[in-house]
Order: structure tokens, then sequence, then C-alpha cells
């Protein structure tokens, strides 16, 4: 990222100040969104989510995976699983028992980033939410003359599938603070001028999921309050933009 | 139309693509003899003793191209000019720069080029305008004038022995930059005009189309002469002067942009981006004609850059260019 003229800053923080960034967008306006699912074959089930000129892949595969950044991934996981205790998780782990108490799918969800332009925590929460909805899970036959203590034999069907239910995925909405104002989806020449971002994942009935802040300055808790009920108020568009998008791509995929 | 990342539907698509077979059909009838691709055979008469210029080779007696582009001919120099070239500098080019180092006595400027673009400290005005030699405080002082990471319009120079590009900034039209954004487009799209400098009235903004693909759209500053200033000034108000120069950057920085002004600027910054992003030689009658058109259509400004006003901006110019060619 090349450097910023002092001139250029004060544009910057102008423009947010009056609320019209330097390319016309309002504080809280996002960039077209684009969804495209099924990019990976190989994969349960993958999508790819472009905001501008960012790029994100997500994956779900039944196995496998390479490691993600670590900062990335602790704020995926923290805002897709919820609390320790289980609470408020994004995603129902029930779904995927296929023996009570023995034999379950294990779900491994890889990200990737193609190209970055800014929001990449956004991004990669709507490819993971995209992905999830095209994931389709292989039905499973359990044979029945399975004593309790063996391991149950389980017979993979490679024809029929199952749909993830992706009404409890929340999506993640990153703040960014620069000046006294905050703006959403914020490009790489707003994000070097941020004092501080806050991302928070809220899922379709307005609870939050989970909560991370970046950037050195410190906030004061009436901000982040204040930063979570406009992350809300968002989040109303952006679940519907989103699916509309994923509905448009599933059906795209369709044909 | 690399880099189009949008989600256009059917329809949009399809309009799309029906505007640009229009624009090709349109391009191609005056040069289709002059286009070739790697390895075209050059149609020269053979009678001639031809000079064989840039992106030209001799292979088995005939003239081949070595590049795609399209055949230029001079008296006996036939060379291939690439469409989508690097920016290649000329004496006289406008261009804006980003300072990336102050060196001694020198200013290190980024110009999209292959190197970096050198202006000596003696090619650019003091601030008060006098014509003397640059002492060694003057040197010192190099910061006070431009720093790192300062936007910069310039004129190219010259080229030195060594290859290296020297710009020189001593009218007062050139100089830092501030209160605007600076664009990035490909350095083909902008032609070699008269006037690169445009002021927009009606709008207010000032308007630098950079050769070199850097575009600079801000806020209109007054080009003020200094020697006329300092003419009409006498002596005793001369301190008076000086100290408001000193106190002006620190105000630039608290004043801001009026939101009207802001909002052009916006806008027509937007217009250059779906021109860059359709591929269009952009000029100032186009720019003013995209934003015309947005405002007609009272869209908000990031509305300009999704799908529908591109579809919109492809087919307003293949009308154009339609007409254009049926007046002649």
């Amino acid at each position: 990222m090349v450097g910023l003229s002092l001139g250029e800053k004060n544009f910057i923080k102008g423009g947010i100040a009056q609320d019209i960034r330097t390319d016309g967008r309002k504080r809280l306006t996002y960039r077209p969104i684009f969804v495209e699912t099924g990019v990976i074959p190989q994969a349960s089930g993958s999508a790819r989510v472009k905001m501008g000129a960012t790029d994100v892949i997500a994956s779900v595969k039944g196995r496998g995976g390479e490691e993600l950044s670590v900062e990335l991934s602790t704020a995926l996981q923290r805002c897709l699983l919820g609390g320790k205790s289980g609470a408020g998780a994004g995603i129902d782990l029930s779904s995927l028992s296929i023996v009570e108490g023995k034999v379950c799918w294990d779900i491994y969800i890889d990200g990737l980033v193609v190209s970055s332009d800014g929001n990449l925590l956004d991004a990669l929460g709507a490819a993971v939410k995209a992905a999830l909805s095209n994931t389709a899970i292989p039905k499973v036959e359990v044979t029945a003359n399975a004593s309790s203590e063996e391991q149950p034999e389980v017979d993979v069907s490679d024809e029929e599938f199952l749909q993830f239910d992706t009404t409890g995925v929340p999506v993640i909405i990153t703040l960014t603070k620069v000046g006294s104002h905050y703006i959403v989806d914020a490009t790489p020449e707003e994000e070097s001028q941020m004092s501080s971002a806050v991302s928070i994942s809220v899922n379709s009935q307005g609870r939050i999921c989970g909560l991370t802040k970046r950037g050195g300055a410190g906030l004061d808790p009436s901000i982040i309050l204040d930063m979570i009920s406009v992350a809300k108020h968002v989040s109303d568009q952006l679940f519907n933009k989103l699916d509309s998008e994923i509905a448009a791509a599933e059906a795209c995929d369709d044909e | 139309m690399r880099g189009m990342q949008l989600s256009l539907n059917k329809t949009q698509k399809l309009r799309l693509e029906r505007a640009l077979e229009q624009l090709e059909s349109l391009s191609s009838k005056s040069n289709s003899d002059a286009s070739v691709t790697v390895a075209d055979n050059i149609s020269v008469n053979c009678e001639d003793a031809i000079l064989k210029g840039h992106g030209t080779t001799e292979l088995d007696g005939h003239v081949v191209a070595t590049l795609c582009g399209v055949v230029e001919r001079v008296n006996k120099l036939v060379y291939v000019r690439a469409l989508r070239a690097r920016y290649k500098p000329e004496i006289g080019d406008i261009i804006v720069g980003r300072v990336i180092e102050v060196a001694p006595k020198c200013w290190r400027l980024e110009i999209n080029f292959s190197q970096d673009a050198v202006l000596m400290l003696s090619s650019m005005n003091l601030p008060n305008g006098i014509q003397r030699r640059r002492t060694a405080i003057d040197e010192l002082n190099m910061r006070s004038i431009f720093e790192e990471n300062d936007v910069i319009c310039a004129e190219v120079r010259g080229f030195q022995h060594d290859g290296c590009l020297h710009l020189q900034a001593r009218s007062q039209k050139y100089g830092k930059l501030e209160r605007g954004q600076l664009l990035t487009i490909n350095p083909y799209l902008v032609k070699k005009r008269k006037q690169h400098f445009h002021y927009l009235e009606q709008y207010g903004i000032d308007l630098i189309l950079g050769c070199n693909g850097y575009v600079w759209v801000g806020e209109h500053v007054e080009v003020k002469d200094p020697m006329l200033v300092e003419d009409q000034l006498n002596k005793s108000e001369q301190p008076i002067a000086d100290s408001e120069n000193s106190m002006s950057s620190a105000d630039e920085v608290d004043t801001c942009t009026p939101l009207e002004t802001r909002e052009n600027i916006c806008r027509t910054a937007n217009a250059i981006r779906v021109l860059s992003a359709l591929g269009f030689v952009v000029t100032v009658e186009v720019i003013l004609a995209v934003v015309n058109l947005s405002t007609s259509l009272s869209l908000d400004i990031h509305e300009m850059l999704g799908p529908e006003f591109y579809v919109l901006v492809a087919e307003k110019e293949a009308e154009r260019r339609s007409s254009l060619g049926k007046k002649r």
C-alpha cells in the first residue's frame, strides 16, 4: 500500500466527517457484493465473495484443511462458534451428528484471500455463510445390527445430500472508527486512517455472536455499545442483500 | 475490460455486449488494415529502402511485426505502435507523481514508469519566487517544500544520458496537490492533448490528466503569480504576507472542503473509474458527459459504480461514436 500525502489524508477524514467518502458512499453503505457458489467442485460446499476489489473464497469440507492466519481464524471462530458453553453458536452442531454419541461429521471451513482491498473479515464472513448454504452433506445410512459397543457401520451415500441449515449463521460487520464517525466496508486508504476497528458478528435474530476489537486507540465503553447498535442496524440490510445474492448465485448454479 | 467485478444480470450482460460490439465495429472500419499481431507480415514496397523501427524485424526478406499493435509509417520509417503499453515519457508531458524519497538536492517521484523520476531542487521554484542560486540552507529546507508521499504535478524536462527521467516544476501551475484524490488508470487511456489542466467551472474543481495515468481530481486552487503579488505589495506589507503564507498550511488542515465541491469531486472521480474500467479513452468531454448522465438520472454518487450505470455509459459511448461517424 503506497503512502498518502497529508492533503489526501485530510480529504479522506473530511469526507468521512461530511458523510461522503472518496467513492461517494455514505458512511454505512457497503460496496456492491458479488456472490458465486460452487466454485470448488471437490469441496462439500464453497463460495466466492467479491466486495469491490476484495476477493475471498471459502470452502467447507468433511476432512482436511490448511492453516488460516491466526488473527482471522480466531476472529472467525469466536464469531461462529459462540462462547465456551456453546450458547449462541451460529451452527447447530447437533445437525452434524450421525449416530448419537458415537459418529458425527467434522466440518472444516477454509478461507482463502485472493485479493485484499479492505474489509477482509466481512467478506470472509459472507463467504463462509454462502459456502455453508452451498454445502451438501452426504446422507449416511447406519446399518442397524451394530451393538452399542462396536463401531457402527455407516454407508455414505453418493447420491443423496442434505442441505445445511444456515439461518442461524451470523454475518460479520466491521465498523472502522475514523475521527468521531464510524464507517463500514473501509477501503485500504480509509483503514490506514483508522483509530480503531470493531468487528461484530450478528445473526438474523439481531443477537451478537462475537466481538473483536483491533487498533491501538482505546475506546470508551459507551462508544462500543453505540457501535454495537449501529452494527445491528446495518446487519438487517446486509442480511437481505446477502440472502438475495446467495439465492441468485444458487439459482445460477443450478442452471 | 479487465478486472470488471460486477454482477450483471442477464439483460445487462446482453446490453453491454451489444454496446461493445457496436463500438468494435465502428473502430475496425478505420484501421483494420493497420492492425497487426506478432509475426504478421507488414506490407512494404520492396523498391524503397525503408527503415525498420520499433516492433519490427526482418525475417526471410519480409518485414514482420514483433508486437501487437498498429503499423505507423512516417516517410521511410515503419514501426509498430503497441496499443496497451507502459507509459512512455516524452519531453513536455504533464505528469502527476508521488514523492517517495527526499535525496540530496532532488526529490525522487514515482510516476508509474519503469524507473523513478527525479525532480531537481534547481528545477523547482523557491517559495518566495526569487531567482537565486540554491544554497545549503535551501537543501536543508527541502522537506518544507515537498515531503514523502506528497502528490506533485510536474512536466518532463528530459532524459539524462543514463536513462534517468528529469522533471521540472518551474511554473506556478505545477507543484503540490492537496485537497483532492489521486486516481490511477491505465496510461494508454490518456492521450496527449494541448491541455491537461482543466478547471471545471460549474463544479469548481480542478482536473489534471497526467500522461502517466495518474489523474488528480481536487478542489480548485487559484494559481497566483508570486512575482505579480510582490510588485503590488509595498515593502512594509511584505512581512505580513510572509506570516500569512506560513499560516495557510495550518489553516488548510482545519478548513473543510465544502459539501457541494466534495460531491462534485466524488462524482467526477467515479466517472473516471467507470471509464477506465470500461477501457474508454479519458478526455474532459467524455468525463463531463458521464457526470451529466449521472446527474440527469439523479443517481446517488456511489451508484455510479454499480452495474446498471456501467452498461448505460457503454451504451452512451457507442451512441456518441456512431453519431460522430455519421456526421463525417
